[in-house]
């Protein structure tokens, strides 16, 4: 095509010198938007990580079909950069899939792109539950915030927590918690005395836990988005209210990669969550060993590896079934019936909202040898996501 | 007299190869939407930083005002694009004026300071007016009508290419009058010594809270442009980081040029998606090198080499002329 | 009892962000260089310490380890980068900082990876103390006691002694300064190391609160902006007299209404700038 020479850009020409031998006519491309830089870095990279861990065990080709993978920056929650990055993939790179998504805002500013397009899009994490919605070309195999946020809640109403108080970082995830926790909880007989938003640039926590342990509730449930807010809750939590007898519950605030950062203060929180890395199944123990060998020893699979590597698997299920060209309806039928082993335990798609269905797993951190770890206590299978039973279509 | 028109000659640059690109780019055509709509922006702060000498790190204040401004225009009001961009710029300006007469009796450091706490004040505001920004889910279900009621804003983005070349060149086409008018020439002075013009008496806070407000007015416009083009208005338009990047563009490009703000955003642009295409996990390294680059090496920008380039082929014109 | 806990709350989120903005103080206040790449050099500081503790050098050595290796990169970036950046104005060096920050949280990331990097208090900081009617973090008591040591050092240092008259000199007017025999480019190496070498003690002791990972650099930077910007360009008293009173406003007002927190940091910085626009301490030469 006679473009190419007027991208007199050098970078662009050293992509066309860098290209290689011609792409095989029937590969099947994805494009994966994901966070690979800015404060949010370490999305992308366990996207990468993991998807790499998966074309290591089951090859870069399904029954001789290869699968490129396109990786793409959106920097964070960056709707409209999100937008124009899809828009690439699909209208230049002719990508079959789009996946990724670690941020609400970007899965939505999507949407009618994709539905306009009739591209099948992975969701590799936006949580929150609306999403899948707002396009039938959704597919989500992460999960979602009042999925994993309502069993905390009915567990500790039905041991022994009486008075809660929730800390919620002051966003739409953070609200999607508070909401589901609190509705759980007051099912069970639990009584909420403070709702508190936590604006997400706070650094120090502890004034608001200074006001929470004057209302001396039985348990404090949090909830942040990972990285710095996150770390700053539990050890404040951990100072101040954790010698009053104030239990802590979270979702994924412990989640492993994080545990090092936070150190005992950790200890006792109780959680619930989908994926807990010591979840015994052999495609779990596989993942870490793999990605130890490929990436080193401190490498730790998370949420984020566990859900893009399912939706690698996703992917290349649904070409296996329905080879290089296939119908994206035919796509999105068949994926809305998958259901799979996963390193998380067992997963599957309810074809009614095509989002996830998946164990939730009640656990508590404890330490093992020298490290800490999430470890489970309690097993509820099968959850579908509870906003859409309270909101139907 | 053949200089002075040849001069002219070279305005035709830029828009001849905005019209190219949109013949070309295919599949990056929405970039280059997006570029138009970030030089959109730069220029409005060339107009308040670089020749009022007003340093804010908050004019992405008024660039997210002006996208939930349209945003909510075509979502509640009406859907056309025109009325919602002339709408949504207007109120921008307002609000520019209001705010800009709060805070520029101030200078330097504090000025800049004030223009921060205001930008974070609004950012937090969007974050809790579900009702009118759709919070940190962003301002979902604009559907545009077509542009003038016949071109279609379709999906590979050559519609809302044009309308955004289309606004740049009208807000461009003010911008050269405003910069070469005498109140454009009183700007300069304050720039440079805000004491020296308040001797003669001109009525500084008056023109700086004018200016910013026309400013605002324009920054509001690519804002609007923003969610008309991408049917989404959300949070990061109000974020410190579009503030940030279009100060850096401004001064890679090269202030007080107004074509700084169409080179400095485009390498940027540019540079930043092939960067991030190449290597996205590490474009980060590339565009910090680039900048400082730039700034050690053609300090008045990059307009400084496109000049270096104009002058050396004027150069060899005239010299091949003369044989 | 309950305002005693909030005070010390209060003024030790108050010395956290006075450490970590006093060697911003002394880059863009005093040599007024605008050093957006303040947070880099921290964060680098931040991360030599982390590596270091790692190979089990103690917590207090690290920091003064890494202090000093960050001051004599910020001495180098000095002498190459940015001394031709004086005259270029303010525009090019927010600029050409910008584009450190950038590169130095690019480089962090290739070696540490994006995730947040461990920083371990020594166990005496790290558990609670007994201070009569309840217990408390040590670590805010540490925090406040070198949050004072380090004003009454600086306070005297620059603005009482001779090198701080003869910085102050040769910041003012250099030609000048060097008129009457100051070496104004050893001292500009010399203080502007020294300011790298404070944000970098700054991070290091802060990391409890604000924690260590690639992007700190400029996830701060905001912060640390502010607290130079309230209190008046350039002076030290003016920076400890603003850190201190958004630490106290902002803890209580989280206390009392935790509803109206987000607005609390800027609303003050709003109220406080246009109340007092030169700065809560004006500078002594006013204009």
């Amino acid at each position: 095509m006679g473009k190419h020479w007027l991208h007199k850009f050098w970078l662009a020409g050293l992509i066309v010198c860098l290209a290689g031998p011609a792409v095989a006519a029937d590969t099947v491309k994805v494009g994966v938007i994901g966070t690979f830089s800015g404060p949010f870095a370490r999305w992308g990279q366990q996207f990468r990580q993991a998807i790499a861990v998966y074309q290591k065990q089951h090859g870069t080709s399904v029954n001789g079909i290869p699968i490129e993978v396109i990786f793409r920056d959106d920097g964070g929650p960056d709707p409209a950069r999100a937008r124009q990055l899809a828009d690439e993939l699909i209208l230049r790179e002719k990508v079959q899939f789009l996946g990724g998504f670690v941020f609400t805002p970007n899965a939505l500013a999507v949407a009618d792109l994709v539905t306009e397009s009739k591209t099948p899009t992975v969701i590799f994490n936006a949580a929150t539950a609306v999403i899948t919605r707002k396009s039938p070309y959704f597919v989500r195999v992460s999960q979602t915030i009042p999925q994993v946020a309502a069993p905390i809640g009915k567990w500790a109403a039905q041991n022994k927590v009486k008075t809660a108080i929730t800390a919620v970082s002051d966003y739409g995830p953070g609200y999607d918690a508070e909401e589901y926790f609190s509705k759980a909880f007051k099912a069970g007989g639990g009584q909420v005395l403070e709702s508190i938003r936590i604006p997400l640039a706070t650094t120090d926590f502890a004034p608001f836990f200074e006001r929470i342990g004057q209302k001396k509730p039985d348990a404090l449930f949090i909830f942040g988005p990972g990285g710095p807010p996150t770390v700053g809750m539990i050890n404040t939590w951990a100072s101040r209210l954790k010698p009053n007898g104030i239990q802590l519950l979270a979702t994924a605030e412990t989640q492993e990669i994080d545990l090092p950062k936070i150190g005992p203060a950790a200890l006792g929180v109780v959680s619930s969550f989908h994926y807990t890395e010591t979840v015994d199944n052999p495609l779990n123990k596989a993942l870490w060993a793999d990605l130890i060998q490929m990436f080193g020893q401190d490498t730790v699979p998370d949420l984020a590896s566990a859900q893009s590597y399912d939706g690698m698997h996703f992917i290349y299920l649904t070409v296996a079934k329905l080879g290089a060209r296939f119908n994206p309806d035919d796509a999105i039928q068949f994926m809305s019936h998958l259901a799979i082993d996963s390193p998380r335990g067992p997963i599957a798609i309810d074809p009614k909202t095509r989002d996830i269905v998946q164990n939730v797993y009640l656990r508590k951190v404890e330490r093992r040898g020298d490290k800490l770890q999430n470890i489970n206590f309690e097993t509820i299978p099968m959850v579908r996501d509870p906003w859409k039973e309270d909101h139907p279509e | 007299m053949a200089g002075a028109r040849l001069g002219a000659l070279w305005h035709v640059v830029p828009w001849v190869t905005a019209l190219v690109v949109y013949y070309t780019a295919g599949g990056y055509l929405s970039l280059g939407t997006n570029v138009l709509i970030m030089i959109l922006l730069t220029l409005s702060l060339d107009l308040v930083l670089g020749h009022a000498g007003i340093v804010t790190l908050g004019h992405a204040a008024y660039f997210g005002f002006g996208a939930y401004a349209a945003g909510n225009f075509a979502v509640h009001v009406h859907n056309g694009s025109l009325a919602g961009l002339l709408f949504a710029g207007a109120l921008t300006g307002v609000f520019g004026l209001l705010t800009g007469a709060l805070i520029l009796h101030t200078e330097g450091v504090t000025l800049m300071m004030l223009t921060l706490a205001i930008a974070s004040l609004v950012a937090e505001f969007a974050n809790h007016a579900h009702f009118l920004t759709g919070g940190d889910d962003g301002l979902q279900g604009i559907r545009m009508a077509p542009l003038l009621g016949l071109f279609r804003f379709d999906l590979y983005g050559h519609t809302a290419y044009l309308y955004s070349l289309g606004v740049l060149c009208a807000w461009f086409v003010a911008t050269w009058r405003i910069v070469r008018s005498p109140f454009g020439r009183s700007l300069d002075g304050i720039r440079q010594s805000p004491r020296r013009m308040r001797a003669i008496g001109t009525p500084v806070w008056r023109r700086l809270v004018a200016v910013y407000g026309l400013s605002a007015a324009m920054a509001g416009s690519a804002g609007a442009l923003s969610a008309q083009t991408t049917r989404y208005a959300s949070l990061s338009a109000l974020s410190i980081l579009v503030s940030g990047t279009a100060v850096v563009t401004l001064a890679l490009g090269g202030t007080r040029r107004l074509y700084g703000a169409f080179l400095g955003a485009t390498v940027y642009g540019v540079v930043q998606s092939f960067a991030a295409e190449i290597d996205p996990f590490r474009w980060m390294l590339v565009v910090g090198l680039m900048l400082m680059g730039v700034v050690l090496f053609a300090e008045k920008g990059l307009m400084s080499l496109v000049d270096l380039g104009r002058n050396a082929l004027v150069g060899a014109f005239r010299r091949a002329a003369r044989r | 009892m309950l305002y005693v806990t909030l005070l010390l709350d209060g003024i030790a989120y108050g010395m956290v962000l006075f450490i970590i903005s006093v060697g911003l103080t002394v880059t863009m206040g005093l040599m007024r260089v605008v050093n957006l790449a303040h947070g880099a050099f921290a964060m680098t500081g931040g991360y030599v310490a982390a590596t270091l503790v790692k190979a089990g050098v103690p917590f207090f050595l690290a920091a003064a380890l890494s202090a000093g290796a960050v001051g004599l990169l910020g001495a180098g970036a000095e002498l190459t980068i940015y001394r031709p950046l004086y005259r270029k104005g303010e525009l090019a060096q927010a600029l050409m900082t910008f584009g450190l920050a950038f590169v130095a949280i690019a480089v962090l990331t290739m070696i540490y990876g994006a995730r947040l990097e461990p920083l371990p208090l020594p166990k005496a900081l790290a558990g609670l103390v007994d201070i009569g009617y309840r217990t408390y973090p040590a670590y805010r008591l540490f925090l406040i006691a070198v949050g004072l040591v380090l004003a009454v050092i600086l306070w005297r240092v620059i603005d009482g002694s001779l090198y701080g008259a003869r910085l102050r000199a040769a910041v003012d007017n250099p030609r000048m300064a060097r008129a009457v025999g100051i070496n104004v480019n050893r001292l500009f190496t010399v203080t502007f190391g020294a300011g790298c070498a404070l944000a970098s003690l700054g991070c290091v002791i802060g990391a409890e609160l604000l924690p260590l990972e690639p992007f700190y650099a400029l996830r701060y930077l905001v912060l640390f902006l502010v607290v130079v910007g309230v209190g008046g360009y350039g002076n030290f008293k003016g920076s400890f007299i603003a850190a201190l009173t958004i630490g106290m406003i902002d803890s209580a007002g989280k206390f009392f209404f935790p509803g109206v927190a987000a607005y609390l940091l800027y609303g003050i910085v709003l109220a406080l700038l246009l109340w007092r626009p030169h700065g809560l301490v004006p500078p002594r030469s006013a204009g």
